[in-house]
């Protein structure tokens, strides 16, 4: 048996290596704790360190840490710890530090997300910046939360629509126009299956996506489905006549059958109906614009508004946001160096538009002439939404649970397992589950 | 769980060795594992939304989760028959499989590697991408059927087939399981197939009274496991389908990930993970005790084969 | 039948079923070298061969390259694997072969660590590594494998110890071995076949551990490969080609570590160990 000796060597190695894992251990502690005490600071002209969070793509980040260098540079006294991931990464981690009270001084917001923050008390009022001249007064009073500013816009978002010009002009079908009405919109489904080769489809089939729904409830006038993102809003006549149109459509091949349908990823090159040129029409928000361009590139995208009712139809808004941790202890100058990001000069030639279309008009003009054909696409969208526009109406935290039950539902009606009456049943008795919960 | 009795009657006790041998393990759970374990528990019994502190509820997640939480009952029938599909047929494949690979084969080592590299990606963020090809609407899959007149559907898009397709996905990465049989196969000792063959056994009599008694604390291991495992199938149908279409592959620990992340509510998702904890105990206590009938330990003696 | 006729019989059956196993990879392959557009055709190759998806990508991070993400990863794998080796190899023997009071009770507790989803307590655990101030660094990775996180490798290690006879030890004992002479010079060589899985499979599925990845390393400089790929996703858009082939380069050390060492765990004892 001298098998063993390698054996032994190892352990002894591997004790070895205990020893300078756990000494390394020793001098990260150290780090971290300089660190902490240099975050701990109050006092304006003190020496700060402040942490910033955000997602996004490599660009932005490489432009973000740019902008920081810059502020930097002119205010030494500043210094950033900068921690960057993608969406999804983002809001994983985002919940595990504020359970462990280790949130960014300064973190980038999305309005379907801010509210349950603002909810739980972890964001600081921004009410006091000062952004006269640099943002629109309506957009700052679109985003305020009972009353007030939690997160300061970075940039315009909007939802409007897309479609491949070049395909309906060879079939022969009439362009959809700014501002149709849902009945235009219907007939154009109606009009462009008679005119389309049999695998391709005029619209997708979105009974699935609560907000699809939603945007036509809301643009009759009626409400979004959680009133004042409270009381549950779900108008029984006009769910119904909204879903048996679908149904509908769905026999008479208007819409993609609900296999196709449910393979499509959105924007994904590989899936995406409107990408893979299955489907000739869909909704896009400016913040998806890019990404769009890219599916169907050479101009072959133009856009157009949602449509809408007596009310309006489609959104635009700012939906991206710098906010404050109400727990920092750096507060005067995280606020100063926001106001710094979406106003000067420099750092707004630095950004671009890697947070999309900048809030900042004079910045907007200032980089006008150097837009990719994305960009000029995402303000093209943006200014198809606006002149209809309602609000935003991101589903309210507690109701989680309802939007997924409609998903999951709405599926099955999708693939005939299910009734239309047995899913509203379903559908009522969660929204009224979600309410109780919201009041 | 070992069995108390020791076949050669002369076990010592070993207190001494014995913790200080477990102590890694043992200083581990009581300073890493432990506490946020108790934790999790504690929140079962809260409110938690992460973003503020947790509130005692008492049982009302257990009772919400066990008296009127439909997807409970969704995500429980849809992990059961996960299991109940995918621990055998992926304990089967392998096992054939490894007893493929056991032979001695020019270029064997090639072979291991290929046939093993659909488990090595089994994480990898591509796999989402990559499945979607194969089993698409214009995918691999539809393309050989076509060969055959059978028009395709979307496999992972159609409520009837997702979870099938996911049950064939997690049986195509068999590779962990299919490596451990390897390397108990390649335990059994040569001699004992000598000596069988000298005595006039088959093929099939060589298995049944050499391998698979050899194998069977291997293979305990491998059912165990996989159970535990499928029990706890969470990547793929997280990437892959994001538990639909029409929550046809809405996973237990999927339910679970969505109520904790998703939702933020920690403290529900802590009860289901208790119960989910008590589910599995149960069928690993079944298993430890069955295997009292069927496993063959030759430390412990054992029945002579 | 003759020693080359069931060489050819088993070639015959092996080189379709890898083909079988291994085309998702060449799909894989091809997608990697196709640009966004062509991403949607259901070919396997491109028209045109995309192979700045490669260079971009390892470049893609404008601060590091992937070299800087691999490198780290390797660096942490390095202790992952010694850990969850050493670990697995000694909480195994004890748990296998002595006999101690409340081995029974530990053994249980072990299995339950296993059956808990991890979802509901990283969180709690994250907040103990926030305490400690480890954060931001590969510990809260990294200790784990050398206190026994790998609950599956120590049963994985017990089975294994289990199913090797007891008459060599006692042959030692009355040579006058003690315990732990017994695990250094018979146990450990014997079981070196599942030291080596556990060594793998360590390797393998920290490489995937990308949520533990994402909560505790947050400097870019500390990247592993796995929170690199994620750079190619982003809300709207993902960079397939770079993502495709830079995740198809990431399981290049993986398949390199599993081809070199699977002689090592499927030459187990049969060929070395009882014989002589």
């Amino acid at each position: 048996m001298k098998k063993s000796s390698p054996l032994l060597k190892t352990l002894a190695v591997g004790a070895l290596a205990s020893v300078v894992v756990l000494s390394g251990c020793g001098s990260n502690k150290e780090n971290a704790g300089s660190n902490a005490s240099n975050g701990g600071s109050g006092s304006a002209d003190k020496a700060v360190n402040l942490k910033i969070m955000w997602w996004g793509s490599d660009v932005r980040h490489e432009a973000t840490q740019k902008a920081l260098g810059l502020y930097t540079a002119a205010n030494p006294k500043v210094t950033f710890t900068p921690e960057y991931t993608n969406w999804d990464g983002y809001w994983q981690k985002l919940p595990t530090l504020a359970a462990s009270k280790t949130l960014p001084d300064i973190m980038q917001m999305d309005a379907a997300y801010i509210q349950g923050y603002v909810k739980r008390g972890l964001l600081a009022d921004l009410s006091d910046i000062d952004l006269s001249g640099i943002v629109d007064e309506q957009v700052i009073e679109n985003i305020k939360i009972d009353g007030k500013v939690y997160g300061i816009p970075l940039s315009y978002n909007g939802q409007g629509m897309v479609y491949d010009k070049v395909a309906l002009e060879e079939a022969g079908i009439t362009l959809p126009t700014n501002n149709w009405t849902w009945e235009d919109f219907f007939a154009y489904a109606e009009e462009a299956r008679a005119k389309l080769p049999k695998d391709k489809y005029p619209i997708d089939d979105l009974r699935n996506i609560w907000e699809w729904y939603q945007f036509y409830q809301t643009s009759k006038g009626l409400g979004p489905i959680f009133k004042d993102g409270t009381t549950f809003n779900l108008d029984k006549d006009t769910w119904f006549e909204f879903n048996e149109k679908y149904a509908e459509f769905q026999k008479a091949g208007i819409v993609p059958p609900a296999d196709l349908q449910l393979s499509s990823k959105e924007n994904d090159p590989q899936t995406d109906t409107f990408g893979t040129g299955r489907v000739m029409l869909r909704g896009a928000s400016v913040g998806s614009a890019t990404a769009i361009e890219a599916l169907l590139p050479g101009g072959r995208i133009a856009v157009n508004s949602y449509p809408i009712g007596e009310a309006g139809g489609g959104w635009a808004q700012s939906t991206i946001f710098f906010s404050v941790s109400e727990g920092s202890s750096n507060k005067a100058q995280a606020k100063e160096f926001i106001k710094w990001f979406i106003s000067n000069e420099e750092a707004g030639k630095t950004l671009g538009t890697v947070r999309g279309i900048p809030i900042n008009n004079d910045i907007l003009q200032s980089i006008e002439g150097s837009l990719t054909a994305g960009e000029q696409l995402g303000i093209d969208l943006l200014n198809a939404a606006k002149p209809k526009a309602l609000p935003f109406y991101p589903a309210p935290a507690g109701a989680e649970d309802f939007v997924s039950t409609y998903k999951s539902e709405m599926e099955s009606v999708m693939f005939g397992q299910n009734s239309l009456e047995k899913v509203y049943e379903t559908l009522v008795e969660k929204g009224k589950a979600a309410e109780a919960k919201l009041k | 769980m070992f069995g108390r009795k020791s076949g050669s009657g002369k076990r010592f006790q070993h207190n001494t060795a014995g913790y200080l041998f477990i102590s890694p393990w043992l200083i581990g759970f009581l300073l890493l594992t432990l506490w946020p374990i108790l934790q999790s528990l504690y929140l079962s019994f809260t409110e938690y939304s992460l973003l503020d502190s947790p509130v005692w509820v008492g049982t009302d997640n257990y009772s919400t989760i066990t008296t009127s939480d439909r997807l409970f009952v969704k995500s429980l029938v849809v992990t059961f028959t996960f299991v109940l599909f995918a621990v055998p047929i992926k304990l089967l494949f392998s096992l054939l499989v490894a007893m493929l690979l056991n032979k001695n084969v020019k270029g064997m080592s090639i072979y291991r590697t290929l046939i093993y590299f659909p488990s090595l990606i089994g994480g990898s963020i591509a796999v989402a991408a990559l499945w979607r090809n194969m089993f698409g609407l214009e995918g691999y899959i539809n393309h050989i059927l076509s060969w055959f007149g059978i028009q395709g559907i979307g496999w992972i898009a159609n409520p009837d087939t997702a979870l099938g397709t996911l049950i064939l996905l997690n049986a195509w990465q068999f590779g962990s399981t299919m490596v451990i049989f390897l390397a108990g196969l390649k335990q059994i000792p040569k001699d004992l197939y000598e000596s069988a063959s000298v005595d006039g056994a088959g093929a099939f009599r060589k298995f049944y009274n050499i391998t698979l008694p050899m194998l069977s604390p291997v293979m305990f291991f491998n059912l165990v496991l996989g159970i535990i495992n499928a029990f706890q199938m969470f990547t793929s149908a997280f990437v892959i389908t994001s538990g639909g279409p029409a929550n046809s592959t809405y996973m237990y620990v999927l339910f679970l990930y969505e109520k904790a992340f998703r939702q933020y509510q920690m403290g529900y998702a802590s009860a289901l993970a208790w119960i989910l904890l008590l589910i599995i105990g149960v069928f690993t206590l079944i298993n430890f005790t069955v295997s009292k009938y069927w496993v063959h330990y030759e430390a412990e003696g054992g029945k002579s084969r | 039948m003759t020693e080359k006729q069931s060489s050819w019989k088993n070639h015959l059956l092996l080189i379709p079923f890898s083909l079988l196993m291994i085309y998702p990879v060449i799909w894989w392959i091809g997608a990697s070298l196709k640009s966004q557009t062509e991403l949607s055709l259901p070919t396997l190759w491109p028209d045109k061969f995309m192979w700045e998806n490669y260079t971009n990508g390892w470049t893609y991070s404008s601060q590091y390259t992937f070299a800087k993400f691999f490198g780290n990863t390797l660096v942490m794998e390095f202790w992952n694997v010694l850990g969850g080796v050493l670990t697995a190899a000694l909480v195994g023997y004890g748990f296998g072969r002595l006999n101690f009071r409340f081995r029974n009770f530990w053994f249980s507790v072990l299995l339950m660590t296993l059956m808990l989803p991890s979802q509901v307590t990283i969180v709690p655990q994250y907040i103990l590594y926030t305490k400690l101030g480890l954060t931001d660094s590969y510990i809260p990775l990294i200790l784990p494998h050398f206190f026994g996180g790998g609950a599956f490798f120590i049963f994985l290690v017990v089975q294994f110890i289990r199913g090797i006879p007891r008459e060599l030890d006692e042959a030692a004992q009355i040579d006058g071995a003690s315990v732990y002479g017994i695990f250094f010079r018979i146990i450990g060589p014997l079981i070196k076949p599942a030291l080596y899985t556990v060594g793998i499979f360590t390797f393998l599925w920290s490489w995937d551990d990308f949520f533990a990845q994402l909560l505790y390393l947050s400097s870019v400089e500390k990247f592993t490969v796995g929170l690199g790929l994620r750079m190619f996703i982003d809300q709207f858009e993902v960079q397939w080609g770079q993502l495709l082939a830079m995740s198809l380069l990431s399981v290049v050390p993986s398949a390199v570590i599993f081809f070199l060492a699977q002689k090592h765990f499927v030459e187990g004892i049969a060929t070395t160990g009882i014989k002589g």
